[in-house]
C-alpha cells in the first residue's frame, strides 16, 4: 500500500505537469520524461557536491527540491522552441517533443556519462518506521507527503490565485482570453517552467530511494500516459486519482499476482477508453 | 643544373625501383595495416557499466598487444559501435563487417542482442567471439553447431554454483524461499535452476514468493513491501545491474536485511555500488568469473586492477575478463594458426579452427574455448564481508569452481544433466 503511494507520488508530478501543459498550451509534451530524468541527474550532483562541502545529511531534501526547481530555468527555453508549433498539427508536436526527449537522453549521456548514478546512502539518513507491522523508510513518507503538499498547492495555486484564474481562462478560451488583455505568451512562459518544474522535483525526490539511468524518463512517460488517460486529458485532479489507480494497482497486483503487473493497469486503460472515453475527470471542453 | 631528360628519367626509375625495394623489404604484414576488430559495446541504461567493462577489458589487452608489437607485427585497431536493440545492433554488426571490413567482431551482453547477432554472424561469414549474452535458451535454437560464433559460458554457471553452494552451507537453516530475478529468460532461468538444484539435494523448500521486475526497472518499493509480507528465510535473487544496489537499498530501508539469508548469483557485477551501509553481511555474493580482489590474484590480474583503478578510479568487474579472453584468445588462434601455415597470415577458416580450443591465460586464470565453441572459466563467489578498506562489500572467504563442475557438458539438457549429479 505505501509502496503503492510512493511511486504514486512521483507519478503524480510528472503527470501534473503533463497535464498542465496540455490544459492550458494544448501540447502534449513527451519532454516531461526528459525533465524528470534531468532532475534526477542533477540531484545525484547537487547532493553529493553538498555533502563534500559539509551539508549535514538529514538536509539533503532541501538540496533535492533546490535542484529540482533551479532546473526549471530550462522551462522558457524550450518553450520558446515549442513556441514554434502551438499552431501546426499534433503529430508534429508529438515529433516535436519526443525529438526533445531522445536529445535530453544524449545531454544526460554526454553530461553525467552512461552509467547510472545513485546517492549512496543519504535514503537511510531519516530512519526507518514500523507502520502496522511492516518496517517503511522514513523517507519514503517524505516523497509522499512532498507529493500532497504539491498537489495541494497546485490545487490552491489554480483556484485561489489571479495567476490561476487567468490559467484557467486560458484554458477554457484561448482568444478570449487573449481579447481581455492577458498576455498569452508570458502565461505560456510560465506554466510550461511549472510544468518543467513539477517534472524536476519529482526526478530528484525519487532519487535518493534508486538510481538515475538515461533512459528512466521515456520509462516514465508510458505510465505517465496511462495515468493521462485514466484521469483524464488536461485535468489536475485526474492526475492525482490517475496517479493513486496506477500506482496502487501496480502493487496490489505485485503483492497479489505478480505475473499482471502490467496488464493489471493497462486494463484499467482500456475499460476507461471503452466506457468513459474522456476518463474520469475530463471536462468536455478541456 | 640542369636536368636532363635521361638523368630525370634515371632519377624517377632509381626511385621507383627504391619504393619497390622498400615494399619488398617490409615485415610480410605490415603491408595489410593494422588488424581491426570490431566491438560492441552497451552504453546507455542499466546495461551501460557492463558494456564499459567489457570494453575496458578489451581496450588494455589491446593497448598490451600492441605495445608488444601486435600480432605477428600487425596493430590491432578498435572499432567500437553501441550495443543496444537487437535490430540497431544487428545494424552496426553488419556495419562493422561491410563497411569497416573487421576481421572479427568481439561484444554482446544481452539475450535479445545475442539471439539476433548469432544468425547473422553465420549468415555473414564473420567471426563473432560474444562477452555474454549467450547463456540462454533460445540459443540451442538459434545457434545449432555454428562456426562463426564463439560463446560465452552455456548456462547459467553463477546459478548453479550459487545453488550448491547454498545447498552444502546452508541447509537446515532455512525453509522458506523467495525470488525476485528480472522478467526475462536469464532471471526465469536463474529461478528455475535454483529449484531444481534445491530439490536435487533433497531440501524441502517452500516458495512464498516469485516476483519478475521487469528487466531495468528501477522502483522495488512495491517488491520489497511483498516481500515483507511473504517473510521468507531466503531471498534469490539473480539481478546483475544497476538494479541490484537499488533493490537492496530498498530491501535495507524495509528491514529485510535484518535476518533473510541473501543469494545474489550476480550482483557482483556491480560490486562498488554494493555500499555497506545497505548490504549486509553474510550475503552469498556471485562475482562471475572475475574477482577483482583474489587473494591468489595473478601478476596479470593485478596488473589490470592497477591500471583500471588509476585510470578510472574503480575496481574491475567480470566483464573486463570476458572481454579481454576474446581479445587474447583471437591473437593466440592466429599465431597458431600462422605457425601451421609456415608463418604466413592465416585464413579465417584456419583462425576459427584454431579458436576451437584455444587456451590463454587471462585475468582471473586459465580460459579457453570449448570445441563446441563455449568458454570454459573459473568462477568466483563468496559471503559478503564489512572488513575491508573500501565503502562497499566485498566477500571472504573466496570460493571458485570451474566450468567443469557447473557447466552441463556439450550436447546434454542442463535438467538432465543436473538430475544425473551425484550428491
Amino acid at each position: 500500500m505505501l509502496g503503492g503511494a510512493f511511486h504514486a507520488a512521483v507519478l503524480f508530478l510528472v503527470s501534473a505537469g503533463l497535464q498542465l501543459v496540455f490544459g492550458v498550451q494544448k501540447i502534449l509534451n513527451l519532454a516531461c520524461g526528459s525533465f524528470y530524468a534531468l532532475g534526477a541527474y542533477l540531484g545525484v550532483s547537487a547532493v553529493t557536491w553538498a555533502l563534500g562541502a559539509g551539508l549535514p545529511a538529514p538536509l539533503f531534501v532541501v538540496v533535492l527540491i533546490a535542484a529540482g526547481l533551479a532546473l526549471a530555468v530550462i522551462g522558457p527555453v524550450v518553450e520558446r522552441i515549442l513556441r514554434t508549433i502551438y499552431d501546426r498539427d499534433e503529430s508534429f508536436q508529438l515529433l516535436l517533443t519526443f525529438a526533445l526527449v531522445l536529445m535530453f537522453e544524449d545531454v544526460i549521456r554526454f553530461v553525467w556519462g552512461t552509467a547510472p548514478h545513485q546517492l549512496g546512502t543519504v535514503y537511510l539518513v531519516y530512519g526507518q518506521l514500523r507502520i502496522a507491522g511492516s518496517t517503511v523508510p522514513v523517507y519514503n513518507l517524505v516523497v509522499i507527503a512532498a507529493g500532497a503538499l504539491i498537489a495541494l498547492g497546485m490545487g490552491w495555486l489554480l483556484t485561489r490565485t489571479r495567476f490561476g484564474r487567468i490559467v484557467r481562462a486560458t484554458a477554457e478560451n484561448r482568444e478570449m482570453s487573449e481579447a481581455l488583455g492577458v498576455d498569452m505568451h508570458s502565461v505560456y512562459a510560465r506554466v510550461f517552467t511549472l510544468g518543467v518544474a513539477l517534472g524536476t522535483v519529482g526526478g530528484a525526490l525519487v532519487i535518493p530511494a534508486t538510481a538515475a539511468t538515461s533512459e528512466m524518463g521515456i520509462e516514465l512517460i508510458v505510465e505517465a500516459f496511462a495515468v493521462v488517460v485514466i484521469g483524464g486529458l488536461g485535468s489536475m485532479r485526474g492526475a492525482f486519482v490517475g496517479a493513486l489507480i496506477v500506482g496502487l494497482l501496480k502493487a496490489g497486483a505485485i503483492a497479489i499476482w505478480p505475473e499482471v503487473e502490467m496488464l493489471a493497469v493497462y486494463v484499467v486503460v482500456v475499460a476507461v477508453l471503452v466506457l468513459r472515453p474522456t476518463g474520469l475527470f475530463a471536462r468536455a471542453a478541456a | 643544373m640542369k636536368t636532363t631528360r635521361r638523368q630525370f628519367l634515371a632519377l624517377t626509375g632509381a626511385a621507383s625501383a627504391a619504393r619497390v625495394l622498400r615494399l619488398d623489404a617490409a615485415p610480410a604484414f605490415a603491408q595489410a595495416g593494422p588488424v581491426k576488430l570490431g566491438v560492441l559495446a552497451a552504453k546507455a541504461g542499466v546495461l551501460a557499466p557492463v558494456g564499459e567493462s567489457g570494453l575496458r577489458g578489451v581496450t588494455w589487452a589491446t593497448e598490451r598487444i600492441n605495445a608488444g608489437g601486435g600480432i605477428l607485427g600487425r596493430k590491432i585497431e578498435l572499432v567500437v559501435e553501441e550495443e543496444s536493440s537487437p535490430k540497431d545492433t544487428v545494424e552496426r554488426f553488419r556495419k562493422l563487417v561491410l563497411q569497416d571490413k573487421v576481421d572479427a567482431v568481439s561484444g554482446g551482453i544481452s539475450t535479445g542482442v545475442g539471439l539476433a547477432l548469432g544468425p547473422v554472424a553465420e549468415e555473414m561469414k564473420a567471426i563473432w567471439l560474444a562477452w555474454d549474452a549467450t547463456t540462454q535458451k533460445g540459443v540451442d535454437e538459434t545457434m545449432p553447431k555454428p562456426k562463426y560464433a564463439f560463446r560465452s559460458t552455456d548456462n547459467e554457471c553463477e546459478a548453479v554454483m550459487a545453488s550448491i553452494l547454498t545447498a552444502k552451507n546452508w541447509k537446515g537453516k532455512f525453509r522458506t524461499v523467495a525470488g525476485i530475478n528480472p522478467d526475462y529468460s536469464y532471471g526465469r532461468d536463474n529461478w528455475a535452476a535454483f529449484l531444481a538444484i534445491m530439490k536435487k539435494y533433497a531440501i524441502d523448500v517452500q516458495v512464498v514468493s516469485e516476483l519478475w521486475p521487469k528487466l531495468g526497472a528501477t522502483d522495488f518499493t512495491a517488491h520489497v513491501a511483498t516481500l515483507q509480507q511473504a517473510k521468507p528465510d531466503l531471498i534469490f535473487s539473480c539481478f546483475w545491474a544497476g538494479d541490484t544496489p537499488i533493490f537492496m537499498k530498498q530491501a535495507h530501508g524495509a528491514g529485510l536485511t535484518g535476518t533473510t539469508k541473501f543469494v545474489l548469483t550476480t550482483g557482483g557485477g556491480v560490486h562498488e555500488s554494493l555500499k555497506r551501509a545497505f548490504t549486509p553481511e553474510g550475503a552469498l555474493l556471485g562475482y562471475n568469473s572475475m574477482y577483482f580482489e583474489h587473494p591468489r590474484a595473478s601478476a596479470l590480474m593485478k596488473e589490470f586492477v592497477r591500471w583500471h583503478q588509476e585510470k578510472f578510479k574503480e575496481w574491475p568487474s567480470y566483464e573486463s575478463d570476458h572481454g579481454y579472453f576474446t581479445i587474447a584468445a583471437y591473437k593466440a588462434a592466429v599465431e597458431r594458426a600462422a605457425k601451421a601455415a609456415g608463418g604466413k597470415w592465416p585464413s579465417q577458416d584456419a583462425v576459427i579452427q584454431a579458436l576451437e580450443g584455444v587456451e590463454v591465460e587471462s585475468l582471473s586464470g586459465p580460459r579457453r574455448f570449448r570445441e563446441d565453441h563455449i568458454m570454459e572459466a573459473t568462477f568466483f563467489q563468496g559471503y559478503t564481508t564489512h572488513k575491508n578498506k573500501h565503502d562497499f562489500v566485498t566477500i571472504d572467504p573466496v570460493e571458485a569452481m570451474g566450468t567443469k563442475q557447473i557447466q552441463k557438458p556439450s550436447g546434454v539438457g542442463l535438467y538432465d544433466w543436473i538430475n544425473s549429479w551425484k550428491v
